[in-house]
């Protein structure tokens, strides 16, 4: 994982919410390699963006004033991302079968894996449970989809297009307010101790 | 009445005119039309109720009421339903827009009137506000064409629709409906070919189509591997390019879904039981392919692979192997089992067969061997194919006494010798060597001596004491054991000067022998071959014949080309081998390597004799076939002999003339030529010629000359004498000095040094001339000056008759002033440094007095300087100087180291005072002088 050190070299201990603003950070790089990938396989996403609705919004969510609680909202998002990823997964080995296993199935595996990582490292910094909101609207990942007669591949397509916007956005959201997370934490700490 | 008529009349008008207007009326409207659209499969299904079976229809896009068909068809009624019923499959999907259709009966040329318009709404109408695309995910074949219409939102612009990559031109069918058509598609990529229709802004919507292959599975083959189940497998065949879920191969085998093909792991199905006939079935959207495979079970035999293979009982050239099988029942299945063994060039193949094999016995193994084992079995009776192979197995092999060895002896003198033998291959070492024993023995000596010698030797001397044979036996040993002793006797030593060995010719770089047959070769014969010439450890080869064969094929691979090889065919008995024959040859000439010997030219007259010496043998590489002499020009070698006979070592080149030659003599072969020697040679002539024309001839004639020069200057002299020798006037001085009154005293010159020697047989007591002393000089005479630096007060007298010897060697003395004298002479000799003239030291010359020997005084450096003077003073003064101007003249004017003839020389007074008064020229040269004289 990035950052890591040396294990011989004293280094200063990192805080979990540095830590997971670190990781959330490597994510959102993660998924816009992902998309690009995705891109080199659909071009016409390259050439003409798809217009329609967001996958994940927090707008039944009630204004979060503090920091943690809009940590909570992120995670909230950040959990329903998962649950597209894990749908848009299935499908697509649904779909294509395992046979294919270059960069995207890899590294769309790697982001499955750190987004898990980072939902839980961010639900150990949220005490309380703070800012749990769930995003609209309502997620229904119906599998075996691609059984329906009138099923439609390019609706699948955007639809995978749009999941993959929606981590990059949420992640990079993820990173930001757990940064500003990791500073207020780390303010009050110091204040702490000049007390 | 009349008003009826008339009625009749206006209705039959009334008909008329309505047949003439319609041209119809007789024919009823279909009634009923149905549309019935089935979407996926784009067709539109018309039904409807009519009496006729020939109709007219025409089908539109409702919109702009375009006419996409206007056909007449016959229809017949359909007997159960009693409906008319006509299917039209459309191009382009029915979601796209709306259509519409009616129909007319006809019958010949009088038709019905059309049936109302029936309509299927497509997507675009108003209450479906949203961008569409059709069709969606269609499945088409490779080369189809295919229409795709984009259904544009409601208040959205439209601008184009891409296939793939690839800009489509669109028509517009509807108000928001635009069509465009893909013809001859290619195939698609994994996850199919997008379809978008884009407005200015954005991606409206899209389709997918996936366009591929029909499957193209082929070869089904079933088999059993338990006797019991089947599997069956065939090839895939081409890819279909069609990868998504819904669009890949489906299999069934005899209606039974193939799981393990539908999960794409495996291209073979299973079957719990065997079927007398297997049927598969592959089929995808595009098509549908039936294998089919028929046999009995036995027919189908392939076996699994034996199992825990291993070696029970391992010897030197034998093996046990012992396996097991996974399946109970092929213990009783016949079956031919086939082991391969693999070992460094000893790999075989051995089959075995029986019923249950699973023990067999290795035969023929040879000892001191890694053997790897494979095996791999098949049912007997009804072979299908081999099973599947074992692990491989590694057995060795023991080891055993190695095989006797192939001995020869080859003698390279009648006492000595050597035995060789030749290494063992691994075939017949059977174990590593650890040495060789040499044994021999004579009829002399009783019992073996044996030697033991280590396995790196392949050779061993003998020595032969009192010409007695020696039979030696040689073995080899390993760990195992020795092997049987292989003897040999000594052959009779053959020297080749003592046998006439023909030339062996080679065929392609091999020799062909053959011998006549011998009665004695009762063990057959040995051909042996050696460099010839080769002198201790020699690289000595054999081949051993069998008796029946006369003839023998030295191949090249045992030869070196260039080396010439002395090859022997031997009888082989019980005793000595006995020499056959001999032969001499190369496997392949080559060119000399070196040059002849010690070439060397050797004149005779105008002939020169080259002669050298063949090369060393080992240099010749080749028979030599005789010589080549050429004559070396600037740029080229002109040949000018070819000896054809090699032992000519010789050649006489004749007819040259006086200059420098250059002669290169080639040695060759069938090859060709060495690169030649070269030698030089620069004709000169003959010792006796040169001793006459150069020193005899010359010294002759000279000595004719100086005789008949002497003969006519004797004969002449009188005339030579006058000529060359006139003689001198006598001086001319005041007073009478024509005859002398008596002795005359001279006293020197204060500036030169006069000596007089006298002989020793006159006054042996003076060893010089004795100046007169200066106070009695100057009381007898006062014009004579006295030498101030002489030491010696002697008088110095000047006798004239002195002269009248003859004799004198008088020499002029050097420059220091001092006179020589030589004590063999027998006359006084008389040294003048310097004269003064019997006048004045002022220049007798420059008075014109007589001074005759001024010039030939240097004195010590003053009366150097003086004289100088003097004789400048000379020079200027006319008169008569005979001996000034000769000295002037003389190269050695200054080198006064006296000689004879020198001009300074005064060998006698007799010139310088004459005996007369008369004045008489002063001979030039003294021995000149002599000789007129008549003396030596």
């Amino acid at each position: 994982m990035e950052g890591a050190a040396d294990s011989d070299t004293p280094v200063p201990e990192r805080s979990a919410a540095d830590r997971a603003a670190a990781l959330a950070r490597l994510l959102h790089r993660d998924c816009t390699r992902l998309l690009e990938l995705y891109k080199e396989r659909e071009d016409f996403l390259s050439q003409h963006a798809p217009g329609g609705e967001r996958l994940v919004t927090l707008a039944l969510c009630p204004e979060a004033p503090s920091t943690a609680e809009q940590v909570g909202h992120v995670r909230s998002a950040l959990r329903r991302c998962m649950e597209l990823l894990e749908c848009l997964i299935v499908r697509e080995v649904e779909e294509m079968g395992e046979e294919l296993q270059g960069e995207y199935e890899s590294l769309r595996k790697t982001v499955k894996d750190r987004l898990g990582h980072l939902l839980h490292s961010t639900g150990a910094l949220l005490e309380n449970g703070e800012g749990g909101c769930p995003p609209s609207p309502p997620m229904q990942c119906i599998q075996g989809q691609d059984e329906v007669e009138a099923s439609d591949s390019f609706a699948a397509k955007i639809w995978t297009y749009k999941v993959l916007l929606e981590l990059i956005h949420w992640t990079d959201s993820a990173s930001q307010t757990l940064h500003v997370f990791h500073t207020e934490k780390h303010g009050q700490q110091q204040q702490q101790q000049l007390l | 009445m009349q008003g009826w008529v008339t009625l009749a009349l206006l209705l039959s008008l009334g008909v008329e005119c309505s047949l003439g207007q319609n041209g119809v009326g007789e024919l009823p409207v279909p009634r009923g039309l149905t549309l019935n659209p089935d979407l996926p499969a784009q067709t539109l299904s018309l039904t409807w109720q009519s009496d006729s079976s020939l109709f007219d229809l025409e089908i539109f896009h409702t919109e702009l009421m375009n006419v996409v068909l206007n056909e007449t068809v016959a229809v017949k009624t359909d007997p159960v339903t009693g409906l008319h019923s006509w299917t039209w499959h459309s191009p382009l999907p029915l979601e796209c827009t709306s259509h519409s259709a009616h129909i007319r009966a006809r019958n010949q040329q009088s038709v019905s009137q059309w049936s109302p318009l029936q309509t299927i709404p497509g997507s675009d109408i108003p209450e479906k506000s949203e961008s569409n695309m059709f069709p969606q995910d269609k499945v088409v074949p490779v080369g189809s064409n295919m229409t795709f219409c984009c259904i544009v939102k409601e208040k959205e612009d439209f601008k184009e629709i891409m296939y793939g990559r690839q800009e489509m031109s669109a028509t517009r069918l509807s108000r928001r409906t635009y069509a465009i058509t893909a013809t001859n598609q290619p195939v698609s990529g994994n996850t199919g070919t997008n379809v978008i229709c884009c407005s200015q802004r954005l991606t409206l919507t899209g389709a997918v189509v996936f366009v591929g292959y029909p499957p193209g599975d082929e070869g089904l083959v079933c088999e059993t591997r338990d006797l019991a189940s089947a599997e069956c497998s065939w090839k895939k065949g081409r890819d279909t390019g069609l990868r998504m879920r819904r669009s890949r191969t489906k299999y069934t085998l005899n209606g039974r879904d193939c799981l393990e093909a539908n999960e794409r792991k495996r291209w073979w199905c299973s079957s719990k039981a065997w079927e007398q006939s297997w049927t598969l079935v592959a089929r995808n959207p595009l098509g549908t392919v039936q294998l089919t495979d028929s046999a009995q079970l036995t027919d189908r035999v392939h076996l699994l692979a034996p199992v825990n293979v291993t070696a029970v009982e391992v010897k030197a050239w034998s093996a046990t192997l012992q396996w097991s099988w996974s399946v109970a029942a092929y213990k009783k299945l016949e079956m031919v089992c086939q082991l391969q063994l693999f070992a460094h060039e000893l790999n075989s193949t051995r089959n075995y067969s029986g019923p249950g094999l699973s023990s067999v016995v290795l035969e023929s193994l040879w000892p001191d061997v890694d053997y790897t084992v494979t095996l791999y079995c098949g049912s007997k009776h009804g072979f299908w194919k081999w099973g599947d192979k074992s692990a491989p197995y590694r057995i060795h092999t023991k080891m055993d006494r190695p095989d006797a060895l192939d001995v020869w002896m080859w003698m390279d003198s009648s006492n000595t010798g050597r035995v060789f033998w030749k290494p063992l291959s691994v075939r017949k070492s059977h174990g590593a060597l650890v040495g060789y024993e040499v044994s021999q023995s004579s009829a002399e000596e009783d019992g073996w001596t044996p030697v033991s010698l280590p396995p790196g030797n392949f050779s061993y001397p003998i020595i032969l004491n009192n010409g007695s044979d020696i039979t030696v036996a040689v073995a080899a040993r390993n760990p195992a054991g020795l092997s049987q002793p292989s003897t040999v006797t000594t052959p009779a030593y053959r020297a080749d000067s003592q046998l006439s060995m023909s030339e062996l010719l080679s065929t392609n770089g091999s020799f062909v022998l053959s011998w006549q047959p011998n009665a004695n070769a009762s063990s057959g014969y040995a051909v042996e071959w050696v460099p010839t010439g080769c002198s201790g450890l020699c690289p000595v080869d054999w081949k051993k014949v069998p008796e029946s064969d006369s003839s023998f094929t030295l191949n090249s691979d045992s030869l070196v080309a260039g080396v010439r090889y002395t090859v022997s065919v031997y009888a082989l008995s019980t005793g000595a081998p006995t020499l056959l024959q001999r032969w001499q040859g190369y496997s392949q000439e080559m060119t000399p390597s070196q040059s002849v010997r010690e070439l060397l030219p050797n004149q005779s007259g105008s002939d020169v004799l080259l002669s050298w010496k063949a090369t060393a043998m080992e240099n010749q590489r080749g028979f030599i076939r005789g010589y080549t002499i050429y004559l070396a020009n600037a740029a080229h070698l002109e040949l000018i002999a070819n000896i054809s006979d090699p032992e000519v070592q010789s050649y006489r080149v004749k007819g040259l003339s006086l200059s420098s030659y250059k002669f290169v003599v080639k040695a060759y072969t069938s090859a060709g030529e060495d690169a030649g020697a070269t030698v030089a040679i620069k004709m000169e002539m003959d010792t006796a010629d040169m001793l006459f024309v150069g020193i005899l001839v010359p010294l002759g004639i000279m000595f004719c000359c100086l005789i008949l020069i002497s003969i006519c200057c004797y004969k002449k002299r009188e005339w030579v004498k006058k000529a060359f020798y006139p003689e001198i006037p006598g001086p001319k001085v005041p007073g009478d000095w024509s005859s002398p009154q008596g002795p005359l005293d001279v006293k020197p010159s204060p500036h030169s040094l006069v000596h007089i020697v006298e002989s020793p047989e006159w006054d042996f007591t003076k060893e010089g001339l004795f100046p007169v002393p200066e106070e009695e000089e100057e009381s007898e005479n006062d014009n004579i000056e006295v030498d101030a630096d002489s030491d010696e007060p002697a008088l110095l007298r000047y006798y004239n008759q002195v002269v009248g010897d003859g004799s004198h060697g008088n020499q002029v003395s050097d420059s220091s002033g001092s006179s020589n004298t030589s004590v063999d002479s027998t006359q006084t000799e008389i040294t003048y440094a310097g004269i003064q003239s019997p006048t004045s030291s002022q220049g007798a010359c420059g008075g014109g007095g007589y001074r005759p020997q001024m010039q030939s005084v240097i004195g010590p450096a003053e009366p150097q300087i003086e004289f100088e003077a003097d004789f400048q003073d000379d020079g200027l003064h006319a008169g008569y100087k005979p001996q000034c101007s000769w000295q002037l003249d003389s190269p050695e004017a200054e080198n006064f180291s006296g000689s004879l003839g020198s001009p300074t020389s005064v060998t006698s007074s007799q010139f310088l005072i004459p005996e007369s008064s008369e004045e008489k020229p002063q001979p030039s040269n003294t021995w000149f002088h002599n000789f007129l004289s008549g003396k030596s």
